[in-house]
């Protein structure tokens, strides 16, 4: 039956069909599934926010309900620190900074947390304890040892005072770098007073000093100079003197 | 129609007599990434199994219509529509693993088994044999890396599955993890030990010098 099968028509023939039939395919799927991934995102998102606000999350919870009846998420401005219309949960916190309309290019001097670019507008979230907020939750990102880091981190109101960390995603070596995500390390930041050191080998007890991951230096480098940047001036300085004058009241 | 001896030797003939990886030595690179931990070995090996499975299967319902100029790049086509939809439905259903092993599904599709199985048995057999077979490959694949994965997790990190077995000496037990098992280089070693123990049992893989 295939006596002809390598005619150059039948070669086309073939290769054609085969790619229609393929790419009919595949973009069904990619279609068919895209809302089910995107509530995913959104629940990742809320769940990496619900966990940095310390908000114990019990398995087959509602996570969304949970989200919205404990978190408020606003925008602020990086630049003059103060909130502005924008919707919060249009942002994509890994691919927001490429847009060439809504980021800036960061130079190299002020670039401390090596991530190139940062959106001019940034959610942030406000978890509530009785209705009042309690706590103010930042996404914040940095290059660490093989890539760059994305977390969240909680501050009290009093905006120095750091309650929890939680770097959801980055590419560090697991088991050595990978243990920003160690519950044991996350636990040493409850209660430091920003601006915090990272210092490798350090067993005080100091407010502001804090030990580094062992087997982790650049790692830990990298969580230093991420906090550094964005809870200095070029971060969420601005945004964090708004709320001392009373931002939030 | 194959009889039922004929479909064991498929599935269960890459385990330990013909395993891809002990044996023709494909799939190393994948094997070195994944298997820091049991849980992403795991989820690699049913990703790799569904994939080598339906792509050999599709390959061989149109093997009398390839023509030879151009197989490979259609072998490819296929493989990749597969990789890419399992990918999605990954995404859809299951998350938080899609999210921790995202780039290594994408990597199925250079996965030397998944090319190796559809050359050299998709293009001469029918539909059903050939999905057995691929079945058959992706579980030699996985035998090899759970085995690589449990070494390193439970070495490494003193855990299986996330759940603390050996207490490590910084959560105030008495095990220094090996930090070289957590690196991808250890997974040399482990399958080069696993090579020579299934050689010095089956003596009939040993090459001649």
């Amino acid at each position: 039956m295939s006596s002809n099968k390598e005619s150059i028509g039948k070669t086309l023939g073939v290769v054609v069909g085969l790619c229609l039939v393929c790419a009919i395919l595949v973009s069904t799927a990619a279609v068919q599934l895209r809302p089910l991934q995107a509530i995913n995102k959104a629940i990742d998102v809320q769940t990496n926010i619900l966990a940095a606000a310390g908000i114990e999350v019990k398995d087959g919870a509602d996570i969304s309900a949970l989200f919205s009846e404990n978190v408020e998420a606003k925008v602020v401005n990086m630049k003059t620190g103060k909130f502005v219309d924008t919707d919060p949960n249009s942002f994509d916190f890994e691919k927001s900074k490429f847009d060439q309309k809504i980021s800036i290019k960061l130079d190299k001097q002020t670039d401390i947390a090596g991530i190139q670019r940062m959106t001019k507008e940034s959610p942030v979230y406000f978890a509530k304890e009785n209705g009042k907020i309690s706590t103010i939750i930042l996404p914040v990102q940095g290059y660490g040892l093989w890539g760059v880091m994305f977390g969240f981190i909680a501050l009290d109101v009093d905006t120095t005072t750091v309650k929890n960390i939680n770097f959801y995603k980055h590419s560090e070596t697991p088991g050595l770098g990978g243990e920003i995500q160690n519950p044991k390390w996350v636990a040493t930041w409850a209660g430091k007073q920003l601006p915090v050191d990272i210092i490798k080998g350090y067993t005080g007890n100091e407010i502001n000093k804090l030990d580094g991951l062992s087997g982790a230096t650049l790692t830990s480098i990298g969580v230093d100079n991420t906090f550094k940047f964005w809870t200095g001036e070029n971060g969420f300085g601005p945004f964090l003197a708004e709320v001392r004058k009373g931002a939030l009241n | 129609m194959a009889d039922s001896k004929e479909i064991k030797q498929a599935l269960l003939g890459p385990v330990f007599a013909n395993n891809p990886i002990a044996l023709q030595v494909l799939g190393v690179c994948s094997a070195l990434a994944v298997t820091s931990s049991l849980k992403n070995a795991l989820i690699m090996t049913m990703a790799v199994m569904v994939v080598t499975a339906f792509s050999s299967m599709f390959i061989s319902m149109l093997r009398n219509h390839i023509p030879s100029s151009v197989r490979i790049i259609v072998q490819m086509t296929i493989i990749a529509s597969v990789v890419i939809i399992v990918d999605q439905v990954l995404q859809a259903y299951s998350y938080a693993t899609a999210k921790e092993l995202s780039v290594f599904v994408g990597l199925i599709i250079t996965n030397c088994i998944v090319m190796g199985r559809a050359e050299a048995y998709a293009m001469k057999t029918g539909p059903m044999m050939s999905f057995v077979d691929g079945l058959g490959n992706g579980l030699g694949y996985g035998v090899v890396l759970l085995t690589v994965g449990f070494i390193r997790e439970l070495f490494g990190k003193g855990t299986l599955f996330d759940v603390s077995i050996i207490p490590l000496v910084a959560d105030g037990g008495w095990y220094h993890p090996m930090g070289l098992l957590i690196l991808p280089p250890s997974s040399f070693f482990i399958i080069g030990l696993f090579i020579w123990v299934l050689r010095t049992y089956k003596k009939d893989q040993v090459e001649k010098a």
